[in-house]
């Protein structure tokens, strides 16, 4: 079927190359406004900052760093197998392009999992603001500002890890029952673009709440 | 047919090593007291990994130039967003 099944092209392009374009630029887009949607929040993170810098060294140093790290490792690799997963679908390479997307399924599990983990630790620290936050320390306040910036910073992602992890369960579904070939893998691809844009905007997450100061 | 240029397996996880050594590097970065420079480091090593996702794994290199100018005009617009605002609140 993958191979003698000519691209159908809408009635809207020129010719397959055409289309491509075309949805590489729609996904860009959208991507780039992906970035001013987590924007915001980096925004608000930068002021809040700038005006409480002693209290985010505090509360950044709250933060698990060793699962945080961990998991920044488990969302590069994830990357990693993306872009082999669709290296093998412009070789036309269909068993290895399930094999690697369910790797990086696998790995967007474990991302969540070590994530859910580390909720259920700072639940047991009483960090989370309006649920049980309790901090001892000067700037009470703003302390619990960083954590108002964490929850949300990071379930949004979250967020956009689930539905990452859906997109990319429906191509291996698909990719399985042959839908794709070397002419016609923009589904693997652009899925692949919006996963590796949320693993940016963990790249940026990462060094923001775990890393302001351990010294 | 057109051709799509396909990277080689080996770049790819030459990529990833680099992203794994740039993480090593702004993780332990932070455990030092650099004062402001911490801050420059962690940021800086975001944009270089971010970067590199980017050129090799979102395939800027290889795709027409107006993916770059879309990619880049996403970055510009948060540099006004957060730019601006700070006009603000580093004046008051």
């Amino acid at each position: 079927m993958s191979d003698s099944a000519a691209v159908l092209i809408a009635r809207q392009y020129d010719d397959a190359q055409q289309q491509r374009s075309a949805a590489d630029l729609g996904i860009w887009v959208f991507l780039a406004t992906e970035v001013l949607f987590f924007g915001v929040l980096f925004a608000v993170y930068t002021m809040t900052r700038f005006n409480h810098p002693e209290a985010f060294a505090s509360a950044s140093r709250l933060t698990n760093i060793t699962l945080g790290s961990i998991n920044t490792a488990v969302l590069l690799t994830s990357s990693l197998t993306m872009a082999l997963g669709v290296r093998a679908a412009k070789l036309g390479l269909s068993r290895p392009l399930v094999g690697w997307l369910c790797t990086t399924i696998a790995l967007g599990i474990v991302f969540l999992a070590i994530k859910a983990t580390e909720y259920y630790l700072d639940y047991g620290e009483h960090l989370v603001p309006g649920l049980n936050f309790a901090y001892a320390g000067a700037d009470r306040h703003a302390v619990e500002l960083f954590f108002y910036l964490y929850f949300l910073t990071t379930g949004l992602h979250s967020l956009h890890m689930v539905i990452g992890i859906g997109v990319v369960a429906t191509i291996a579904a698909m990719a399985s029952r042959g839908a794709y070939s070397p002419a016609y893998f923009t589904p693997v691809e652009v899925s692949g673009l919006y996963w590796h844009l949320v693993d940016i905007v963990w790249i940026f997450v990462y060094p923001l709440l775990y890393l302001v100061s351990r010294s | 047919m057109i051709a799509h240029p396909v990277s080689t397996a080996k770049t790819y996880i030459f990529v990833w090593l680099s992203l794994l050594g740039l993480l090593l590097l702004t993780l332990g970065s932070a455990f030092l007291s650099l004062g402001a420079f911490n801050a420059v480091i962690n940021v800086g090593v975001a944009f270089a990994k971010a970067i590199l996702v980017m050129i090799f794994f979102m395939h800027l290199r290889s795709g027409h130039y107006i993916l770059r100018i879309v990619a880049i005009a996403g970055f510009f617009w948060l540099a006004i967003l957060i730019g601006l605002t700070f006009t603000d609140f580093a004046t008051r």
